[in-house]
């Protein structure tokens, strides 16, 4: 049974993005450009921060309950695997910056015995306007 | 900010090699990311599940991938990224990430990016990116 379906929203995370979470994407992905650590280079280049690493959102998984909205969306974990996530940069986020990242279902569909839903989160910064959206399409393989 | 790069239909972008991938280097991303599902960090659990040991998370060769991208083109030139995983990555495998210029429209760029191991994709990618336009002086 699913509790949530298209358009409805799975979850809502607030966040801050801070330097030393940065600094961590940018070692555990092997960037090189010193932008993201070195406070000199950023400023230098116009930011008043550390700007982030492009796929900085992901840091939402530390405030996610998996298993709660697999469950949710009527997914079996055992069979989910993410099939494809894409990113749509509308400014760079920069440390200091406050976001409330909303999830929503939007589409949900069932080919080749396979099931296929896209989740869409909108991250909104703390003036409410949008800065990022990242689309996720979640798998579940049959049974 | 940062003069845009210039891009030409057909570049080859830099490779770069990552790896061979090791378990200090799953459990590294999986504290910066949060991702604590036990495929990535338990032998056990992963065996249990089919593999030989831990793999690596997907998010894991999108941030390799996208590295490349924004040491490359600049973070804050880059529009639009998107990865489809392939294939799971394993421990000792080393990924070697590449990129291709697909077309150059005025300051946007469109890329086709790739994360392989042993000549075997494991992840593709595109990216559109603000690059410098050809009648920029």
């Amino acid at each position: 049974m699913n509790s949530i379906g298209i358009g409805d929203t799975v979850d809502i995370v607030l966040f801050d993005v801070e330097s030393g979470k940065i600094r961590e994407f940018a070692v555990s992905t092997a960037v090189t450009d010193p932008i993201h650590t070195e406070r000199d280079v950023a400023r230098d280049a116009g930011f008043a921060s550390l700007p982030a690493t492009l796929t900085h959102s992901v840091v939402t998984g530390h405030q996610r309950d998996q298993h709660a909205f697999v469950s949710a969306l009527g997914l079996d974990i055992s069979r989910v695997v993410v099939g494809s996530v894409s990113w749509r940069y509308l400014r760079t986020l920069v440390a200091g910056d406050s976001l409330t990242a909303t999830r929503t279902v939007i589409a949900d569909e069932s080919k080749r015995g396979m099931r296929f839903v896209t989740l869409e989160t909108a991250f909104a910064d703390a003036e409410g306007a949008l800065v990022l959206t990242q689309t996720d399409v979640l798998i579940e393989r049959a049974a | 900010m940062r003069p845009p790069r210039v891009a030409v239909v057909g570049e080859s972008l830099d490779r770069r090699l990552i790896g061979p991938v090791s378990r200090a280097d799953i459990v590294r991303f999986a504290g910066a990311g949060g991702d604590f599902n036990p495929l990535h960090h338990d032998p056990e659990f992963a065996r249990a599940a089919g593999f030989d040991d831990v793999i690596a998370m997907g998010q894991y060769q999108a941030g390799l991938l996208a590295a490349l991208l924004s040491d490359l083109f600049g973070v804050e030139n880059v529009l639009e990224f998107g990865v489809r995983f392939v294939r799971p990555v394993g421990l000792g495998d080393t990924v070697e990430l590449s990129g291709e210029v697909m077309t150059v429209t005025g300051v946007v760029a469109d890329l086709k990016l790739t994360a392989s191991v042993e000549g075997e994709p494991v992840v593709t990618g595109t990216a559109r990116v603000r690059v410098q336009g050809e009648d920029t002086p």
